[in-house]
């Protein structure tokens, strides 16, 4: 980006209100693993949430990103590794599922949280007030919260995770499924809460939305794929990428994805001690050559996962190709 | 010219006071892919299902295959809800099995043979295991194979990607275009703004009207942001809020959508930051039209 | 429509609950139609009392069943086997100086008919059989306790268990699955509450609700009904509160083993038929077969009814009841720890968290607390923290991992 240093971050001055408590440099896993019966879904990961920043957990389905959520919001244990988190009175948590009671009004849900988080009802009062109305929830305050749209429904989420200004603020896939323009209500509200000085975390779908975010971890099948900024990460990728408009024949052709109506290619380094080019990879080969942003890091990422393990089982089927 | 596949022509519809469409014009023709895009509760699920039949309009009129909706049109269409729309505790081939029979293996149009009613070959592995029990990319392979399966002249997708790997969705829109190529029509929704390079032409939707419609870079036009950099960007953060204006932080940056470098400055005050100008993006000129329509409803 | 037909009964056959339920409810029924649904009382358990008595219940045939005998009693010693139900004792004789006295159990209304009906029958026959002329003795019938034999009177006190079934453990499994079909149960998990306070606080309204209801009922079959209440508050309130703690325990159970509101109802009315129909509450228990009667004396139910009867009606005190008492309170303490530990379950994490960072000034939640989750199996293993991470991570942000890690992409440090 630009010449900001790394400890771009709010300065001790903008923590304005907060009471001052020595907080540690990081919370988060050391090498945690997470074992359901044979079945590993997380594997060694290990990930820092740094207070003042939003640190993005970007993955598919069945990666991990739940799991690592829920043990950094102390609802799940992990089996073994070490795992660095405050109280549970000073983590907000956002579950998949919003976590709002739906049979409940708005102010309803913001009053049961703000007792269960031992917040004095007139601070509670003002912060709703103050984040319904930027969220644009205000007019909606006694509809019950069944009754709100997707969107309302994961800020009315957001605000009461939030609510009691914690330490460490975990929020899972708080804008998949929901519109733009209620997406960028939501960055506010996560922009506000990390100027609040908690360390966010933030599991998303979205890797432009990833791309905003300090700090990245990409995780695969548990374990970790890609992690550090996004610059880093997009340093990291080994090989390059081409562009073309046609899906190429032949071996490249696994290599190959579809984005934005044409095909990117990955062409990966060439191993030290290799005679040369496989077969299919003469030089000069069509499409220019692109430079890759968050989401081709990361797509490249899993694909060579996905080539590896095929060329090791042999056989293996490629899940979520609907070809 | 060949008719469209699917038309609208100054579709309403009114639920007692609230107008959820109002007065839509949509054509969509044999191998394009047009792409909605809207808030929740712009019309886009009110649209598509009157397109079904689901629904009837209060105004306008639909036109599918050149007739109204009916029970026959419906069997040359191919639809993925937002749900997915398959049973849980059945299997995929379970359920394609279902759906098959439900859709009565037309032919379709130019007399293209029998749908298929196997599943496809990368869908095999997981043809035992029920659907509730497969990792979300699966079922929607699964959804798409089963709105495919009866070779459809018109494809309409809600949200098809939604919680998936980028990988994963590049495949599903690998599918898209497969059947684009074959002459498929395709209406798509989604909140991914990538995807929507994907279609041949957009069309933005907000408070029930359509707002701006072509191409991305044509919908974007000349729209631009004001990019702030700073250290102290909690302190910027917090003046541009008192001063009105909607900012959002991007990596170590803030972008206001919305509002010029100049305007930007002042209402930093004595912050110390440097204010540019950049092109906006697809997703802030979006955030800007829904803005704006919903502010021209707005009394005055 | 072929294809519709398919996929129902594919559906059904992976949904185990509405087979169960299809295969189990018709075998209740068979079971209490085919053995249990009577109201013929073959066997009458009769007490005697002063001399000759028991030669006297002898005589009397069928369906009377002598349990009992004290010669040197009298109708003091015979009332209080009735009141107090020892033997199952539902008539007495009494003889001594003056007319034979017969008193029948009213609480017991079937065998009580019966007996009217055996004894009417015996004294035609003895009129029959005996020379004209000479005088008969009649014995003094009197029915005690629901002298009009009404239905209402053994039904209400029943309809109070019925009711603290119904709320206790349908009403309250509904509404502790509600929070996991919502999918709050994880929020609750996070925030620092005691397991113990979500839990209770949990259930608390559904006591009070239940309590409420009793009342009710109780103050309208009073009232309207005329049903005496005889006995003590207090025993009654005892029984009335063990047993709800059998309910509310299975109530909640239940909802720990319903993933949504359907299958909590379908469990919770797989375990209130049985005992609607096996408890006494309708059909008399000794009109139900011996060999299927081993199945009302598991019921929760069946122990309540006769609380609420024998306190109702009857005046009997704690001690005759010590029995349902007992087996009441064991239940109840066995069913609400179970329930109570698997609610928790839902509640903690596995194991306990290890690591924490500086606490804020301020009460210490128990969030702290380690619930040892029986076969939870994980257990957290305070691993050595791996290879260092590499030198020049300082400043560096979050999710840097350490070096050595697989795939291409993986963060060095960059800078």
């Amino acid at each position: 980006m630009t010449g900001s240093s790394p400890a771009a971050g709010p300065s001790p001055g903008d923590r304005a209100g907060r009471a001052a408590t020595a907080s540690p440099e990081w919370w988060g896993t050391e090498e945690a693993s997470v074992r359901y019966g044979d079945k590993l879904a997380l594997d060694h990961v290990t990930f820092r949430a740094v207070p003042g920043r939003i640190s993005a957990v970007v993955g598919g389905d069945g990666a991990g990103r739940t799991t690592l959520l829920r043990c950094l919001a102390g609802a799940h244990a992990v089996s073994s590794g070490q795992v660095r988190l405050p109280v549970a009175l000073r983590i907000g948590y956002l579950p998949a599922g919003s976590g709002i009671y739906p049979d409940l009004s708005v102010d309803e849900n913001l009053a049961f949280r703000a007792t269960a988080y031992q917040l004095p009802a007139a601070a509670a009062r003002e912060r709703s007030g103050e984040l319904l109305e930027r969220a644009g929830l205000a007019s909606a305050r006694g509809r019950l919260a069944g009754q709100l749209s997707g969107g309302m429904r994961q800020k009315l989420g957001v605000i009461a995770a939030m609510l009691h200004r914690p330490d460490l603020l975990v929020l899972d896939e708080p804008t998949t499924g929901v519109d733009p323009v209620s997406r960028a209500d939501l960055w506010w509200l996560i922009t506000r809460a990390a100027a609040d000085g908690a360390a966010v975390v933030l599991a998303t779908s979205y890797l432009d939305e990833a791309e905003r975010a300090t700090d990245v971890l990409a995780l695969d099948a548990g374990r970790e794929l890609a992690a550090g900024t996004p610059e880093e990460i997009v340093a990291a990728m080994p090989g390059t990428l081409r562009a073309s408009d046609a899906r190429p024949e032949g071996e490249a052709g696994q290599r190959a994805w579809r984005r934005g109506g044409r095909w990117r290619i990955w062409d990966p380094p060439v191993p030290p001690g290799q005679p040369g080019p496989a077969a299919g990879r003469a030089a000069g080969q069509p499409g220019r050559v692109l430079a890759p942003d968050l989401q081709d890091a990361v797509t490249v990422a899993i694909l060579a996962r996905e080539l590896a393990a095929a060329q090791a089982g042999n056989g293996q089927p490629e899940g979520g190709d609907p070809r | 010219m060949t008719q469209p596949l699917a038309q609208c022509v100054g579709v309403s519809k009114r639920f007692g006071d609230f107008v959820a469409v109002d007065g839509v014009d949509l054509r969509l023709g044999r191998g394009e892919v047009v792409g909605l895009l809207g808030a929740n509760g712009a019309g886009k699920t009110t649209l598509i299902r009157m397109l079904l039949g689901l629904l009837a309009t209060s105004g306008g009129q639909v036109l599918l295959f050149g007739e109204p909706p009916s029970r026959r049109t419906r069997q040359r269409i191919g639809y993925v809800p937002q749900t997915l729309g398959l049973y849980d505790d059945l299997t995929p081939a379970e359920n394609l099995a279902f759906s098959s029979a439900a859709f009565g293996g037309q032919p379709g149009e130019g007399g293209r043979q029998v749908m298929a009613s196997a599943l496809p070959e990368s869908l095999r592995p997981y043809r035992r295991t029920v659907v509730g029990s497969l990792p979300l990319g699966v079922q929607r392979s699964v959804a798409f194979a089963q709105a495919l399966a009866h070779q459809p002249d018109l494809l309409i997708l809600d949200e098809p990607t939604s919680g998936v790997d980028p990988l994963a969705r590049a495949r599903l829109w690998e599918t898209v275009a497969i059947a684009a190529t074959a002459g498929t029509g395709v209406l798509v929704t989604t909140h991914y703004m990538d995807e929507a390079e994907e279609c041949d032409r957009l069309m933005v939707m907000a408070d029930g009207r359509v707002v701006a419609e072509g191409t991305a870079g044509q919908i974007i036009g000349g729209a631009r942001v004001s990019v702030v950099e700073t250290r102290s960007w909690a302190a910027a953060f917090d003046a541009l809020e008192a001063a009105g204006l909607p900012a959002a932080l991007v990596g170590r940056t803030l972008r206001v959508p919305g509002a010029d470098p100049a305007e930007v400055r002042r209402a930093l005050g004595p912050v110390e930051a440097s204010v540019t100008g950049a092109p906006a993006t697809l997703e802030e000129r979006f955030f800007e039209l829904t803005l704006s329509s919903s502010r021209a409803r707005e009394p005055a | 429509m072929w294809a519709m037909i398919v996929k129902e009964f594919r559906q059904l056959r992976r949904d185990r609950r509405t087979l169960a339920m299809m295969i189990v409810l018709p075998v209740i029924l068979l079971i209490v139609f085919g053995y249990a649904a009577s109201f013929d009382v073959s066997k009458i358990p009769t007490v005697a009392a002063g001399p000759q008595a028991a030669a006297l219940v002898h005589s009397l045939g069928k369906p009377f069943d002598l349990v009992a005998a004290a010669p040197d009693e009298g109708r003091a010693w015979a009332q209080t086997q009735l009141r107090n139900n020892t033997n199952g004792a539902d008539v007495a004789v009494i003889t001594g100086s003056g007319p034979t006295q017969v008193l029948i159990d009213g609480s017991q209304l079937f065998s009580a008919r019966t007996a009217l009906g055996a004894l009417a029958a015996v004294q035609e026959k003895a009129l029959a059989e005996r020379a004209s002329g000479s005088p008969v003795q009649r014995p003094q019938v009197t029915v005690l306790y629901n002298p009009e034999l009404k239905t209402s009177y053994i039904m209400i006190p029943g309809l109070c268990g019925v009711i603290l079934v119904f709320i206790g453990t349908i009403i309250t499994s509904l509404g502790v699955v509600r929070e996991r079909q919502t999918g709050t149960l994880e929020q609750l998990a996070v925030m620092p509450l005691r397991p113990r306070d979500v839990f209770l606080g949990k259930i608390t309204p559904y006591f009070t609700v239940a309590c409420l209801d009793l009342a009710i009922v109780l103050a309208i079959g009073v009232a309207v009904f005329g049903v005496p209440f005889r006995g003590s508050y207090a025993v009654f309130g005892l029984g009335a509160l063990l047993f709800l703690f059998v309910t509310l325990g299975l109530g909640v159970l239940i909802s720990s083993v319903s993933e949504n509101q359907g299958q909590a109802i379908q469990l919770s009315v797989m375990v209130m038929l049985p005992q609607v129909l096996l408890s006494g509450l309708i059909f008399p228990l000794t009109s139900i077969a011996v060999g299927v009667r081993w199945i009302s004396y598991i019921l929760p139910l069946t122990y309540f009814n006769e609380i609420s009867r024998g306190v109702m009606l009857r005046a009997e005190p704690i001690g005759p009841l010590w029995q349902p008492f007992v087996f009441l309170a064991l239940l109840g303490l066995i069913v609400f720890t179970l329930a109570s530990l698997r609610f928790r379950s839902f509640l903690a994490p596995a194991a306990p968290r290890r690591g924490r960072g500086p606490a804020p000034a301020g009460p210490q939640p128990a969030g702290a607390e380690a619930v040892q989750e029986a076969g939870a199996g994980a257990g957290t293993v305070p691993a050595a923290t791996g290879p260092a991470a590499p030198a020049g991570q300082a400043g560096q942000s979050g999710a840097a991992g350490p070096a050595g890690q697989t795939g291409p992409g993986s963060a060095g440090s960059g800078r």
